[in-house]
């Protein structure tokens, strides 16, 4: 009893004496990002992102800053932006589509602060209500248009025997995977060969795993030259697979992974930097898209391939910007995730869809 | 005059009490120390907002805290329990995980069982799962002597790893989020606990996370106090753990004594698990990832701090949980959450020395003790010189 | 006051230690003079080690002053007492058991090259040191391997390889043989011959008789007073050890044994695990009521296999036990104790006793899951508390802070009372008593004694396993010697002598052929 009397005043005086010396008052950060799953340096959403807050507020001189939540739950997402908002922030970017449900509450809570919600669109926890209120705008890209590019890249570049390895069929994995197909038909087609070959695959996480590099491994083994690793850390599995070969390559997903492996030949990025600087500057010019649910494609610059980290041999810049341009004059029909039940039914005479359970 | 007892100057439970504020403190000082090292214009402030906790937040920080407390507290208990019993349960993450899952399957699918009851029989299954795999360490420990440290890491391994997989072979798995689904139904109650811990948000109540898991846990530490200091079983459980020879001399069978221990501190990182994890839509899901869980590990250092002592592990999950939520809090600042986790981790492994302050003070007592003995020789003498004179 | 006479190499005066609810040295004087040896008696608790902790560093005074060579000097710990040639052979020694002999002796001051141990340097002056005083030992066995003397010789080793000159020797004899006591004391001699000068904590009065030149004597606390041994009688030691007479030899009644043993062992073989060498081999005897039966031998001879195998803390590869009528050969040690079998074990601090538990829970080790005890699970601590304070008052158990002090700072003797009490507090019917006064001073073996009597007079069966040929021949009836396991004689014990149990125990002599 007399530890528990030790223990229970040891708490008390921590607890007492403290916030007398933490009453003064804080500094305010105007712009604020709180981060998803993984630290502000995971080379994907939250750098991204990251990147494009920073450069706007370091062009504009203004205060910004990220708060990370303790742990990741709804709960605790919605927790850590309402430390931003109080820490003084009149944005929020919040990145991952894990914040639909903390920012379609927050919206409601905290009328006057702009939140930029990245790859997705606010909706109450049970999916029952999709609602963006004019202090919100939701950021979600065309994948397929991304996926559609690398595809087009590689083909061009000379290969042909293909594979795409997604984490999960989920709608933003899907559109990359057939915009993958395409672009490689698209190029076949300009190319006038036939012959091309797609392995597809869904792993069913998004963790790196050694199923899937032996997958990726057995498809080198069996001649396919580059795989399309699709979905966050599973692309470090077919990196692995990949160095374990003699030339074989692989594409990466989301942001430029090219400083990840020697082995990455280029990257379906998605414009996390450009679209939250975009977001911010029209918060800052009193043109806040609020309500909006942005679709990113070529033409706001929401894709695209990063061509000087690119290891291409044949494929020039030239070639990029002009099929680039021909995305954005809508020259390029694609078909999305709703489009298509499966990857097969994207097969033709000149691609073939080997979709692999 | 020559039996005269020596009056302690310290009582023994100021002893204890000086001994954990001291190393509370020393794990402050060291984490100020870092604060002035990475931004020395706001050390001070930051210590303070480190120290006031969960205070920072109002009310419901206050309420966040004991949330994060409430796993702490059981795992605390489940690692405390077994170091009473002379074994190092290190394999809580595993348990834990294992339990968590178990209530999760349950609360998917026994829907038989009316909503006010499900967590209920949730987190018995959790219970049953985290014991059974507390008892599998105990199993090899007591039959085949293999070491319970070594039989609980792989246990760690062997049940994130089965609890992944089955998670996504099994209807609780949300294939969009990489998780299991949302336990709405299974969910443990607020038990009245929403209504006191909130904040008012414009129109808003924001109520903490903490539920009623707090009092389970809470009621769980009184009832390991009172086994093991007031029953047989108690009483056989410490004797294995502080002699082994002697308590096989007396009778005690030991095999059961560590099978048993294994079994119930399984069974109560189950619980942890159980109840960090029944919660609704906006509160935790198992992520399907290969990471042993933080909270099980986490129960060590409580477990230390508390002395093992489970009415002392109650506060030192208290603490604990307090400085982490202080270390949110501090995000307030120029600090970056990298630095404030070492910041954090570093305070708490401090304040787990503990014992080893309590040492010290017992040393530097005793030269008091002396000192001041001397003193009061050196008073008689003196007396007695000037009768002489 | 001071008196800086360098006859004496160590002085110390005045000195005072307090413990929490205890005084364990009060205003103590005591002064070594070069060369001689000093004994230093005392009972159980009457300070002899805690003086000792004091001048070895290991605690510091209260009060008091110790000076060496006439100067003050301060002890703070057992390094600055090395450093002043202090050293200490402890009753349970410090060395590390899967160490050699050599490292042992050479640890913490090893000689080294480039950082790498230089041992045949070491080795050279080991054996140098150890064939001047007579210490045979084998410097490359392993300590775990060697018997209990040697590890004592390897003990000295130490403080003569530290070229101590002050020699503490603290209880040495509690744990040898006869043959083994006898080397102990030659050594003593030639090595205080060598103006080495040495303190010998004891209390074994003949032994005292035997080496010392004078002798302080301490009681509860207090120096009774420094005597020239050759002047005192051993009576007259004891008696101002203990304050008042002891009778050195107990009245004993003739044994009226019942006709039916209590305890029956049929061809007990218990085999080492290791190699499966029998360990006991092949023994048989019965213990009946009223009698004190004793297995005398050379530690190490199966005794502790024997006395684990009756107890059930060792499995019985073959042959039966019996208590009355029942056979008890599977059986658990808890079985055996609720059919009336009690233990003293050997070792108290590895079997008898948790030492962190407290007295009342020590006390309760045998009995706590039984009713009153326990009730529906919990235990009942107003009636361990009560019965702990039945046995302390009956068995003279004395510990600081009642039945609440932890047994781990009770004083040695105290720690065996406390276990003899509770083995015995009950009236068992079948009492093992192993080595049972091992470590105790006079009185309190004196005492033990007498309650063992007065258990078999009172028609319980008790099986003494002992290594002191007083005790053998002072309070058993009958006598079985034990040799490498096997039984070479079975005496009556009003009709032997200790030469001649000593030469069975050697195993020189056997039963059957010299009969």
């Amino acid at each position: 009893m007399k530890r528990l009397l030790s223990i229970m005043l040891t708490v008390l005086l921590a607890a007492s004496l403290a916030p007398a010396i933490a009453t003064a008052s804080s500094e305010t950060y105007e712009l604020a990002l709180v981060t998803d799953l993984g630290t502000i340096d995971d080379r994907s959403f939250n750098q991204g992102s990251w990147e494009g807050l920073v450069q706007y507020a370091e062009e504009n001189g203004i205060s910004y800053k990220y708060y990370q939540p303790k742990e990741q739950s709804d709960d605790a997402y919605l927790d850590s932006i309402q430390l931003a908002v109080e820490s003084g922030a009149k944005l929020v970017v919040t990145p991952g589509f894990l914040f639909e449900t903390p920012v379609f509450i927050a919206q409601d809570m905290y009328p006057d602060v702009n939140f930029v919600l990245i790859d997705g669109n606010p909706h109450s926890a049970d999916y029952a209500e999709y609602r963006t209120e004019s202090n919100a705008v939701g950021i979600i890209y065309a994948e397929e248009q991304s996926g559609f590019l690398a595809g087009y890249a590689v083909v061009k570049d000379g290969y042909t025997k293909l594979g795409f390895m997604g984490g999960m069929a989920v709608p933003a994995v899907v559109r990359f995977g057939y915009g993958f197909v395409q672009g490689a038909e698209y190029a076949a087609k300009e190319l006038g060969i036939d012959g091309v070959s797609v392995n597809y695959h869904y792993t069913g996480a998004f963790a790196a795993s050694p199923e899937a590099q032996a997958l990726a491994a057995t498809w080198y083994n069996d001649g396919v030259e580059v795989i399309f690793g699709c979905g966050g850390k599973l692309g470090n599995s077919v990196m692995a697979a990949a160095e374990a070969a003699a030339d074989k390559w692989v594409v990466g997903v989301d942001v430029d992974q090219s400083s990840e492996s020697d082995r990455v030949i280029t990257s379906a990025v998605k414009g996390l930097r450009e679209s939250v600087y975009q977001a911010i500057d029209a918060a800052y010019k009193g043109e806040f898209p609020g309500g909006e649910a942005w679709v990113l494609g070529a033409d706001r610059q929401g894709v695209g391939l990063p061509m000087e980290a690119s290891k291409f041999t044949a494929f020039t810049q030239d070639d990029y910007d002009a099929i680039y341009a021909k995305l954005v004059a809508g020259e390029v029909s694609l078909k999305k995730d709703a489009d298509a039940e499966s990857a097969d039914e994207l097969s033709s005479d000149i691609v073939t869809v080997t979709v692999v359970k | 005059m020559t039996n005269r007892k020596r009056v302690n100057v310290f009582g023994a439970g100021f002893t204890s009490a000086l001994s954990s504020i001291i190393a509370i403190l020393v794990g402050l000082a060291v984490g100020f120390v870092i604060l002035l090292a990475t931004n020395p214009a706001q050390a001070v402030r930051g210590v303070g907002i480190i120290a006031s906790g969960g205070f920072n937040g109002g009310m419901k920080g206050v309420g966040q805290a004991l949330y994060y407390a409430t796993p702490l507290i059981l795992t605390g208990l489940s690692v405390g329990f077994c170091f009473k019993t002379g074994l190092f349960n290190i394999g809580a993450p595993g348990q834990l995980i294992v339990g968590a899952f178990a209530g999760i399957w349950v609360g998917a699918n026994a829907s038989w069982i009316p909503s006010p009851l499900l967590w209920l029989a949730a987190l018995l299954a959790a219970a049953l799962a985290g014991a059974l795999w507390g008892a599998i360490p105990g199993l090899f420990k007591a039959m085949l002597n293999v070491h319970e440290v070594i039989a609980c890491i792989m246990c760690n391994y062997i049940g994130m790893y089965a609890v992944n997989y089955l998670i996504k072979n099994s209807n609780a798995y949300d294939p969009l989020k990489n998780q299991t689904i949302d336990m709405t139904r299974a969910a443990i109650p607020k038990a009245g606990l929403d209504k006191i811990f909130y904040s008012l948000k414009g129109r808003f109540m924001d109520a903490s996370s903490v539920n009623g898991g707090i009092y389970i846990a809470l009621a769980l530490a009184v009832v390991m106090y009172i086994i093991l200091n007031k029953t047989v079983f108690g009483y056989e459980l410490k004797a294995c753990g502080l002699n082994r020879y002697a308590s096989k001399y007396a009778g005690i069978q030991e095999k059961r004594s560590i099978l048993l221990s294994l079994t119930i501190a399984g069974s109560l990182s189950g619980i942890a698990g159980g109840l960090m994890y029944l919660a609704p839509a906006g509160g935790l899901h198992i992520n399907v990832v290969e990471t042993l869980s933080a909270q099980g590990f986490n129960g060590i250092p409580v477990a230390l701090l508390g002395l093992s002592n489970p009415i002392g592990i109650i506060f030192s999950a208290l603490f604990v949980a307090h400085i982490d939520q202080g270390g949110y809090y501090l995000q307030r600042l120029e600090y970056m959450p990298q630095i404030i986790d070492i910041i954090i981790a570093v305070i708490i492994y401090f304040s787990a020395f503990a014992l080893l302050m309590r040492q010290a003070i017992g040393a530097i007592q005793s030269r008091l003790n002396s000192r001041s003995a001397k003193r009061r020789e050196g008073l008689a003498d003196a007396q007695e010189a000037s009768k002489h004179d | 006051m001071q008196n800086s006479n360098a006859e004496f190499i160590i002085e110390m005066h005045g000195v005072t230690k307090d413990f929490p609810g205890i005084r364990a040295n009060d205003d103590v004087t005591l002064r070594l003079r070069r060369g001689e040896i000093h004994a230093l008696l005392g009972e159980n608790g009457a300070g002899k080690s805690t003086l000792m902790s004091i001048l070895f560093g290991l605690y510091k005074p209260d009060k008091g002053v110790i000076l060496k060579n006439g100067k003050p000097v301060s002890i703070a710990s057992p390094n600055a007492a090395n450093a002043l040639g202090i050293g200490m052979v402890h009753q349970h020694f410090k060395l590390v058991h899967n160490f050699t002999a050599l490292e042992n002796i050479v640890m913490g001051v090893e000689t080294t090259r480039y950082g790498l141990l230089r041992t045949d340097q070491a080795r050279r002056q080991v054996v140098a040191l150890s064939e001047k005083y007579g210490l045979s030992i084998d410097p490359d066995a392993k300590i775990e391997d060697v018997t209990v003397g040697m590890q004592q010789r390897v003990e000295i080793l130490k403080m003569l390889y530290r070229e101590n000159e002050i020699l503490i020797f603290d209880e040495p004899t509690a744990v040898l043989t006869p043959q083994e006591i006898g080397e102990l004391m030659k050594i003593m001699k030639s090595l205080a011959a060598e103006g080495k000068s040495i303190l010998f904590i004891t209390h074994k009065l003949n032994e005292i008789k035997q080496v010392a030149e004078r002798c302080t004597v301490l009681r509860k606390g207090r120096t009774v007073g420094t005597l020239r041994v050759a002047d005192t009688s051993i009576e007259m030691m004891s008696e101002l050890m203990v304050g008042r007479k002891v009778e050195f030899d107990l009245t004993k009644n003739p044994a009226k044994p019942t006709a039916e043993p209590l305890l029956r062992v049929e061809r007990l073989t218990v085999k080492s695990k290791h190699n499966q060498k029998p360990l006991v081999n092949d023994v048989s005897f019965v213990v009946r009521g009223g009698e004190i039966v004793c297995i005398a031998g050379i530690d190490g001879n199966g005794q502790r296999e024997l006395a684990h195998a009756l107890t059930g803390l060792t499995p019985v590869d073959a042959g039966r036990i019996f208590i009355g009528d029942k056979e008890i050969t599977h059986s658990t040690a808890r079985a055996r104790n609720l059919l009336g079998m009690s233990h003293i074990p050997e070792d108290r601090h590895t079997y008898g006793l948790v030492l962190d538990y407290t007295v009342e829970e020590n006390m309760a080790l045998k009995s706590y899951f039984r009713h009153p005890f326990q009730r529906h699970g919990f235990l009942s601590f107003a009636v361990m508390r009560g019965h702990a304070e039945r046995l302390m008052r009956a068995f003279d158990v004395r510990a600081g802070q009642g039945p609440a002090t932890r047994a781990r700072s009770l004083s040695g003797g105290n720690q065996q009372k406390a276990i003899i009490a509770r083995e015995m507090g009950e009236l068992p019917n079948i009492l093992i008593a192993v080595q049972p006064t091992r470590g105790l001073d006079v009185g309190a073996i004196e005492y033990i004694h007498k309650r063992l009597l007065a258990a078999r007079d009172e028609g319980k069966a008790i099986l003494l396993i002992s290594l002191e040929l007083d005790e053998v021949l002072n309070i058993s009836d009958r006598v079985h010697v034990i040799h490498e396991g096997a039984f070479t004689a079975n005496l009556d014990a009003a009709k032997t002598t200790a030469q001649e149990l000593g030469l069975y125990m050697a195993g020189t002599r056997a039963k059957g052929a010299n009969a």
